[in-house]
């Protein structure tokens, strides 16, 4: 893992660091280079890279957090020792008073090495099984078909107005949605590097992913309009449904099935936008020809 | 009528037209782009052998001769009554480029402070005579719907070309690959004004027609904003804004090897095409807006986009300074690529915006003004504030901290004019009612 792609997890520590209410301006962070743990001075110590190595017959009374590198205890931690990602080994006749937490990365405890407590917190995603993905292609289908259905019958000129602005002017939104998506996203990440903007960021994305479910609706709605179905929120619903089953069929397409799915989310973001949520219809200014 | 409309009655004038517009264009701004703004730097630090600021000094000289030009000559155009006579413009143009070619070949000769200077001097004027010129055909050449994507076409070939292109930002290179590309322009243009090709004639016949049914300006519908007027300063105050945060920005990040290197001079053709592509997505995204928003709109894209990019940039630099390991593998591509999306986008709507501004009898001035003060004095400014900030070793992240300050303030003051001017308009209707 290279220093910039750590940083995401810095910015956890020190959110973690925070939230314990431990100063995160005494932390002592290692980069790069060679690093002996004994001599640091501050009580916590993220390892974003290089290695840090705890001598034998050393001890060192700090909590570690390693996000990279290799970090290697031969003496005695007196502290915690959390690892997010790269490496931690316990060598033969070492220890770690305290708690030693795994939550990626490698963690090797050798034969003769001794840890108080050890946990761990796997978040490593497993792959699904055929059954476990139709499940849940089955459960996104029906929560988006209920919302769709639900927001069909109380406010049907919503999606209607939304789905004129998709239809009529898909180029301009999904200029607009591109841009829009691009733009916030990168905002977002370096509003959160910033850390005390973290809860706007994550708002932030939040609301994201609402648009992008709005979108859903939408298209959803579309798609219900050309079915033989008379009822409006019964046609929406299966419309999601169909959605869901072509994003679902597009991802099997390699590269072009990425693009026109990125190109449905960038043109129902747009029009999302422009619309003001299907509050208002949307037309282009009016050029003299 | 879009000159789209004309393909089914296979009626190819007012195609060709724009072809020709896009390509005078093109081939003057990529003589801007490359041979003015990055060969006279290397004509006058290595042949000549004058310092940096000496250098900047003539550059922000040459920006404000060219103004100074620009303007008396656009007016000169309008009182003549050359902005209205087709054929007379081209013949300018080939008077402009024919001289400017000479000095392309003379460039790489020049060892003396004194001919660099009398250089610059013929350069100005040529430039200054040049772009209200130039812009003004596209009140003959380009229908008020397609100048949007014609502007976004000129933008994207020219930054596409000297991006991609493998030059050397050197006077030499810069000299040969301009002088064999001006010499078929140059018989091009011969060839039009000649009067003696049938064919061209009846095609310049076409052209010169059409001109009186394209019409004024989109933004001078019903009537024409005055030279004085705020609805025609505002742009302009606006494109000054952006010019000079671009032109500010830009001169620092040039000359930072760390910076330049890994992006638009970088030794891998991979990733100057990657700016190069992004530049042409870039325009053709500002294109398709500029035909469906109005200027509001637009300019907050600009101003938004340098913001961003200047606060990824600032912010690249200060986590580089706090974990010095992390600039180890170099500056993030991001960065650049989020500056070409920005000056694509300000680029294609200085295109387009100067030509709609105006109307066949005031376009010399409103080009000359517009681009002259927009452009060229920001130029100048942002040179000598550059220098300023040289002189009083301004570090990198300081230099490029004011101009993301610079961008905030605008897109703010943009967003509190549009949202104060919404309010006073309530507010009279009130009083009014």
């Amino acid at each position: 893992m290279s220093a910039l792609e750590s940083l995401p997890l810095l910015v956890v520590v020190v959110l973690l660091l925070s939230a314990t209410g431990a100063d995160p301006s005494a932390m002592t962070v290692v980069f790069d280079g060679e690093t002996d743990l004994a001599v640091v001075d501050n009580e916590v110590v993220a390892v974003g890279g290089g290695t840090a190595t705890l001598e034998p017959n050393a001890t060192a009374a700090a909590t570690v957090f390693v996000i990279g590198g290799d970090v290697t205890v031969r003496g005695t931690l007196e502290g915690d020792a959390r690892v997010f990602a790269g490496n931690l080994t316990v060598a033969p006749g070492a220890s770690i008073r305290g708690e030693l937490q795994t939550i990626g990365g490698e963690t090797t405890v050798a034969p003769g090495g001794t840890v108080e407590r050890r946990t761990s917190l796997a978040v490593a995603p497993r792959p699904r099984s055929p059954v476990e993905r139709a499940g849940f292609i089955l459960a996104q289908v029906l929560v988006m078909a209920g919302l769709a259905a639900l927001v069909a019958r109380r406010v049907p000129g919503l999606l209607a107005t939304v789905g004129e602005t998709v239809t009529g002017h898909a180029l301009v939104s999904g200029v607009v949605g591109s841009l829009t998506v691009l733009t916030l996203l990168v905002l977002f990440v370096y509003m959160a590097f910033t850390l005390v903007l973290v809860p706007v960021s994550v708002l932030g994305l939040l609301g994201m992913a609402g648009v992008g479910v709005y979108t859903y609706l939408v298209y959803g709605f579309l798609i219900g309009q050309r079915l033989p179905v008379t009822r409006p929120d019964v046609a929406a619903a299966a419309g999601v449904g169909a959605y869901v089953l072509l994003l679902e069929g597009l991802g099997f397409v390699p590269l072009l099935g990425t693009v026109v799915q990125l190109g449905l989310l960038a043109v129902g973001f747009g029009a999302v936008l422009l619309s003001y949520f299907g509050l208002q219809t949307w037309e282009p200014v009016s050029l003299p020809r | 009528m879009r000159v789209t409309d004309h393909l089914p009655a296979w009626d190819w004038p007012p195609l060709l037209g724009t072809l020709l517009f896009v390509a005078l264009m093109t081939a003057g701004y990529y003589y801007n782009v490359t041979f003015v703004q990055l060969g006279l730097i290397d004509l006058g630090t290595r042949l000549v052998g004058l310092t940096e600021t000496r250098v900047s000094l003539w550059m922000a000289g040459l920006a404000l001769l060219t103004l100074v030009a620009a303007v008396g000559f656009g007016v000169a155009m309008d009182r003549r009554g050359w902005s209205r006579a087709f054929r007379t413009k081209l013949r300018i143009l080939l008077a402009v480029v024919t001289v400017q070619f000479v000095l392309t070949l003379w460039a790489p000769t020049i060892r003396s402070e004194a001919a660099f200077g009398a250089w610059i001097v013929a350069a100005s004027v040529a430039l200054g005579v040049g772009f209200p010129t130039s812009f003004s055909l596209a009140l003959d050449l380009v229908p008020v719907p397609d100048r949007g994507y014609v502007a976004a076409a000129i933008t994207a070939l020219t930054y596409f070309a000297a991006n991609a292109l493998p030059l050397e930002w050197s006077i030499g290179v810069f000299s040969r690959v301009m002088a064999v590309a001006m010499l078929p322009g140059i018989l091009a243009l011969a060839v039009l004004v000649s009067g003696s090709v049938a064919r061209v004639e009846s095609l310049l016949d076409c052209l010169s027609e059409q001109s009186k049914t394209i019409g004024p300006g989109r933004f001078c519908r019903p009537t024409p904003p005055g030279t004085r007027s705020l609805a025609f300063w505002w742009p302009v105050v606006l494109m000054f804004g952006v010019f000079f945060v671009d032109s500010l920005g830009f001169l620092r990040i040039i000359e930072t090897p760390t910076l330049v290197l890994a992006s638009w001079q970088s030794p891998e053709l991979s990733t100057r095409l990657l700016i190069a592509v992004v530049h042409v997505i870039g325009a053709v995204m500002a294109g398709v807006l500029y035909v469906n928003f109005d200027l509001r709109g637009l300019f907050l894209a600009v101003f938004g986009l340098f913001a961003l990019t200047h606060v990824m940039y600032t912010s690249d630099l200060r986590v580089a300074g706090l974990f010095p390991a992390l600039a180890r593998n170099g500056p993030s591509i991001l960065n650049p690529l989020f500056y070409a999306v920005a000056v694509s986008f300000y680029t294609t709507l200085n295109f387009a915006l100067w030509p709609d501004l105006s109307t066949s009898a005031t376009v010399g001035t409103r080009s000359a003004i517009g681009i002259g003060v927009a452009g060229w004095l920001a130029t100048f400014l942002s040179t000598a504030v550059a220098l300023y900030l040289d002189h009083a070793e301004y570090t990198l992240l300081s230099h490029l901290n004011l101009v993301n300050a610079l961008a905030l303030l605008l897109l703010f003051g943009l967003l509190v004019g549009i949202y104060g001017r919404r309010m006073v308009r309530l507010a009279r209707a009130e009083v009014a009612g």
